[in-house]
């Protein structure tokens, strides 16, 4: 019996760089060996990974919908671990292929789509590193002010003063 | 406003149970600073949501969307 899955890939950068296309068959060529009806595979996004994978700081993500029978799973996840290429795999039973995916796969498919070169490794995020460092600062507050207990104490004193202002006011 | 409401980050009444794995900025808001999921009394999910946003943080862990520890 067939179920409709959703496979997320990591491709190595140094692959997308020879040639995005020829990449993104890759992928496609690996489900349809195991008799799988592709139905729509697309470029997802190019960005810096949460932790190095076999010494790749950035990749790129490949986002499939495709039909298979359930017993062919295990030896197409076999087969994204045996393939060099591919730094990760997931493979989940979804329900239904999302909104809009299909068209945006559609899009990547025009023979006028290209791809930008993915930047190396060591090229710095000036933008991405701002932004996190606020992100993590407005966290850490909330954190702060809920979490530990020390930290606790400082916010409700940092609270009561005001609270007597009022009271007083 | 009482302390313990203020904790809370998600819905209380599970309005947007739709969890999924690729919307990293979403589930960041239930990450601590140091990458754990945060308890279902901080994140005020019900029981089903809390698992959904569980399976959803440890799969976009596994395809490095998500640091394990920070």
């Amino acid at each position: 019996m067939t179920q409709l899955y959703e496979a997320m890939v990591l491709l190595s950068n140094q692959t997308v760089r020879e040639d995005w296309r020829k990449a993104k068959g890759l992928v496609g060529d690996l489900l349809t060996k195991h008799n799988g009806t592709v139905k729509s595979l697309r470029r997802f996004d190019e960005r810096r990974l949460a932790y190095p994978i076999q010494g790749n700081l950035r990749a790129t993500y490949y986002l499939a919908y495709f039909e298979a029978d359930g017993q062919a799973i295990p030896g197409l996840r076999r087969d994204f671990e045996l393939t060099e290429q591919v730094l990760r795999n997931l493979i989940l039973a979804v329900d239904a292929i999302p909104e809009g995916e299909l068209a945006k796969a559609a899009e990547e498919e025009g023979a006028d789509y290209t791809v930008p070169e993915p930047p190396a490794d060591d090229e710095p995020e000036e933008e991405e590193v701002v932004a996190e460092s606020d992100d993590e600062d407005s966290d850490g507050d909330d954190e702060d002010g809920d979490g530990d207990d020390s930290d606790d104490d400082d916010s409700d004193s940092s609270a009561r003063p005001k609270k007597t202002e009022d009271a007083t006011a | 406003m009482s302390k313990k409401e203020r904790s809370v980050i998600g819905s209380k009444n599970c309005d947007d149970p739709i969890i999924n794995y690729k919307e990293i900025e979403y589930l960041e808001k239930f990450l601590t600073p140091q990458g754990q999921i945060l308890s279902r009394r901080r994140t005020g999910f019900c029981a089903q949501c809390q698992k959904q946003l569980k399976k959803a943080i440890k799969n976009a862990r596994h395809v490095a969307l998500l640091p394990f520890v920070n």
